[in-house]
């Protein structure tokens, strides 16, 4: 329903809260304090590990405080809460048009490259946020040789990917050519479904007769999208159970984590904006918006024209995999490509408001399971809190696509279930505080 | 605004099928042989199904009053369970022996276990097999088809006087026996694929059961993987006894196309509740069923073999669900 809106720019609201944890790994520490003026771009928060990556202040204010804030992953994380100074503040605009057509990478160094993007903090921007520097530093260990674009956005109403590939293509393919110049890739290739034919002729242009790099269109189909699934359908390898791609000599990146890359070498840009698609039945005007991150969803949902009235679930994501928040003063993150917001209706549809029944046993979840699992198996496991027949039955194997508890006729959380499971294992290994 | 909006688990969206809808397609598809069995028994049949649909719905009802659980009634997997209890039974049957048969099902063959998704053993085979112990007599005696029997008299409950016929797969025996000739059964094929032969009341139509068993796999409400790996199974078992001495046994579209084969093919072993969870564990469990039923028919005692076939291969589904363990994509791993 967004897929022909092109993507409009959100003014910077009157107020940002800048989580310190949007990616895998080691949250950052504030470099700020409270009352200090920050301007944007200004790195509000500095990685101290190796896997950690900085954050940014995308607008110029004062720090308000540092507090608690609300995540949707992680429930409250520290943030820094940034007063905007509407005087002091100038827009930040999309910088597709610095960019043209045969983008020459040989000018940066792979370690100009490696710098500038974990300066900037760029992380996977398809929702994992495993900081991208650490993915494509070459590493003698795993050596690289295919570079995969992740261009299937494969869930449903998600249209960001598709937007950023159409109207930003020579800044998404300067950034392919950087990553692919510092990860030390021989091949590159663009992973787009058929649904997005559009997009992947846009990339095939801008291509033009580069032989390393290919365009290769795949059926629609979720969880395409998954890294895992995305190199089992280009590649035909699969990635082993409790690994990496690397491993098997693959490195994945996402369309707007490579244009990203682009804004950090050749614009020493930092990441403080994204395309976020906003979308559902639930809101007056959905489309494609270039947005801040830290701007709280409510702000987002106002500039949006609000709610319509039968809204009943706000996504943060998509409708399969996305996490519905009860609070809208939570934060975009870097990592947040969408804003599904559902009706009444469409949730009164789905399954948890449904009488749910005992398991059938009828076998739909293990057929759909894209890394052939036995969910049901795993969740009734996890439901009589024997994690160890879970664990038996490769409980962290799971990649919380949500497929099994989409099919389920008895209308079990499948997917729920094996979750909590899988932070309960957590717990148990002493990996998170219970 | 607030206040409206709700959470839960990804994802938020859901195929619109369920447990529910699952049983009505299987009710739906039932309904071929239901028509076809009215047809051919008139009154015994309308009876007898009204007796066992009835009796489970209420023996369900009354278990979980007793255990104090919620009511499980509209899930539909009782009515289910009666018609596929009724169709399993001489349609002569008395209607009380109907109804015992259908809570013991019900009470014995679900409900202890824990209801729907628990049970161990397809219930509509346990109330069988316990009629099957108790009726020895009551449970063999076939009527014959309304059709070929003039004296049938439509709709009148008074006469209970039917003539009885030997079924195709009692004349197959008598043949294993020595006693009879296989050509009297192969003739019979005709007549048993229409249903115009004696045997219980849903069993007898193999055209019917077809038209109901090829909806389910349409409808994608059963895989492939049981119906062919049964049919199989026992085609090759049935076609070895056939190649090594056709003057005892009869050929194998006979044993597929008489007694409960198709039924038990398409409504009774596919029953997922009691049959393996994976593909691999589905093939291995049709086989056993298609071999076990030929075995019982060409070398034991009865004359018919499906419903304890099905029933000892149940008790062997949680075996072979472990030996059919799925192994993830990406290996096992490291753990």
């Amino acid at each position: 329903m967004t897929e022909d809106q092109p993507i409009k720019v959100v003014p910077h609201p009157k107020s940002v809260s800048i989580l310190l944890s949007q990616h895998t790994g080691v949250i950052c520490k504030p470099l700020v304090n409270k009352r200090d003026r920050v301007t944007a771009g200004q790195m509000i928060g500095k990685a101290e590990a190796y896997i950690s990556a900085p954050v940014h202040s995308p607008v110029t204010g004062t720090v308000k405080d540092i507090a608690l804030q609300p995540h949707a992953v992680l429930g409250r994380e520290m943030a820094v809460v940034i007063d905007t100074d509407a005087a002091a503040d100038t827009p930040i605009l999309p910088a597709s048009e610095q960019f043209t057509a045969g983008f020459d990478s040989s000018s940066f160094s792979t370690e100009q490259i490696c710098t500038a993007v974990r300066n900037a903090g760029i992380v996977g921007m398809g929702g994992a946020g495993f900081p991208t520097p650490v993915k494509i530093e070459p590493n003698p260990k795993m050596p690289k040789e295919i570079l995969l674009v992740n261009a299937c956005e494969c869930e449903p109403f998600i249209t960001c990917d598709y937007r950023v590939m159409i109207e930003w293509t020579h800044q998404v393919m300067a950034g392919i050519k950087l990553a692919q110049k510092a990860s030390e890739c021989r091949r590159v290739v663009i992973g787009i479904e058929d649904n997005k034919t559009r997009a992947a002729e846009a990339l095939r242009q801008a291509i033009g007769n580069d032989s390393d790099i290919q365009v290769a269109i795949l059926k629609t189909k979720y969880p395409q999208g998954g890294e895992r699934q995305l190199i089992r359908s280009l590649l035909g390898r699969t990635v082993p159970t409790g690994g990496i791609p690397p491993m098997i000599g693959v490195c994945v990146l996402n369309v707007q984590t490579c244009a990203a890359i682009a804004e950090a070498v050749v614009l020493q840009r930092p990441l403080t904006h994204r395309v976020v698609t906003i979308t559902g039945r639930a809101i007056a005007k959905p489309g494609n918006y270039y947005v801040p991150v830290g701007m709280a969803v409510g702000d987002l949902v106002q500039h949006c024209g609000g709610l319509t009235d039968p809204a009943a679930r706000v996504i943060l994501g998509g409708p399969m995999m996305g996490m519905a928040i009860a609070d809208l003063s939570t934060p975009i993150t870097k990592t947040g490509g969408a804003l599904t917001f559902l009706t009444r209706k469409e949730v009164t549809e789905a399954k948890y408001q449904q009488r749910q029944t005992a398991c059938i046993r009828c076998g739909r979840c293990l057929e759909v399971c894209p890394e052939h699992l036995n969910p049901t198996r795993i969740a009734h496991s996890v439901k009589a809190a024997r994690l160890d027949i879970a664990q038996d039955y490769f409980l962290t194997a799971c990649i919380e696509c949500g497929c099994c508890s989409y099919v389920c006729p008895a209308k079990i959380e499948l997917s729920g279930y094996i979750k909590t499971g899988k932070i309960l294992l957590a717990r148990q290994k002493k990996k998170i505080p219970s | 605004m607030l206040s409206k909006i709700t959470v839960s688990h990804a994802p938020h969206i859901a195929k619109s099928y369920s447990t529910q809808s699952i049983m009505l397609d299987v009710i739906l598809a039932l309904c071929p042989a239901m028509l076809a069995g009215m047809w051919f028994f008139r009154h015994y049949a309308v009876v007898l199904l009204v007796a066992c649909i009835g009796s489970c719905m209420l023996t369900e009802w009354a278990c979980n009053w007793i255990r104090r659980k919620s009511n499980t009634l509209d899930d539909f997997s009782a009515i289910v369970t009666g018609i596929l209890l009724a169709m399993s039974l001489p349609p002569a049957l008395p209607f009380w022996a109907g109804i015992i048969g259908s809570v013991f099902a019900i009470a014995v063959g679900k409900m202890v276990f824990g209801g729907l998704g628990c049970n161990v053993f397809n219930p509509a085979m346990i109330g069988r097999a316990f009629l099957t112990a108790s009726f020895g007599t009551l449970m063999t005696t076939w009527t014959v088809p309304a059709p070929l029997d003039a004296q049938m008299p439509a709709l009148r409950p008074d006469s209970t006087v039917a003539v009885t016929q030997a079924t195709p797969l009692a004349w197959s025996k008598e043949a294993i026996k020595g006693k009879a000739e296989p050509s009297v059964v192969v003739a019979q094929r005709g007549d048993a694929f229409i249903g115009r032969v004696g045997g219980c009341l849903g069993e007898t139509s193999a055209l019917a059961m077809l038209i109901g068993g090829v909806y389910l796999l349409i409808r994608g409400t059963i895989s492939w993987h049981i119906p062919v790996s049964v049919l199989l199974a026992a085609t090759i078992c049935a076609a070895i006894g056939w190649l090594i001495n056709p003057d005892r046994f009869v050929s194998p579209e006979v044993h597929i196309l008489a007694g409960g084969m198709l039924m038990g093919v398409f409504f009774i072993a596919t029953d997922p509740v009691t049959a393996p969870l994976t593909g691999k564990g589905m093939l291995i469990f049709g086989m056993g069923v298609g071999a076990l039923t030929m075995l019982i028919r060409m070398v034991g005692e009865y004359p018919e073999g499906v419903m304890y076939a099905v029933l000892i291969m149940n008790a062997f589904t949680p075996l072979i669900d472990r030996f059919c363990k799925r192994i993830p994509a990406g290996g096992k791993g490291n753990g």
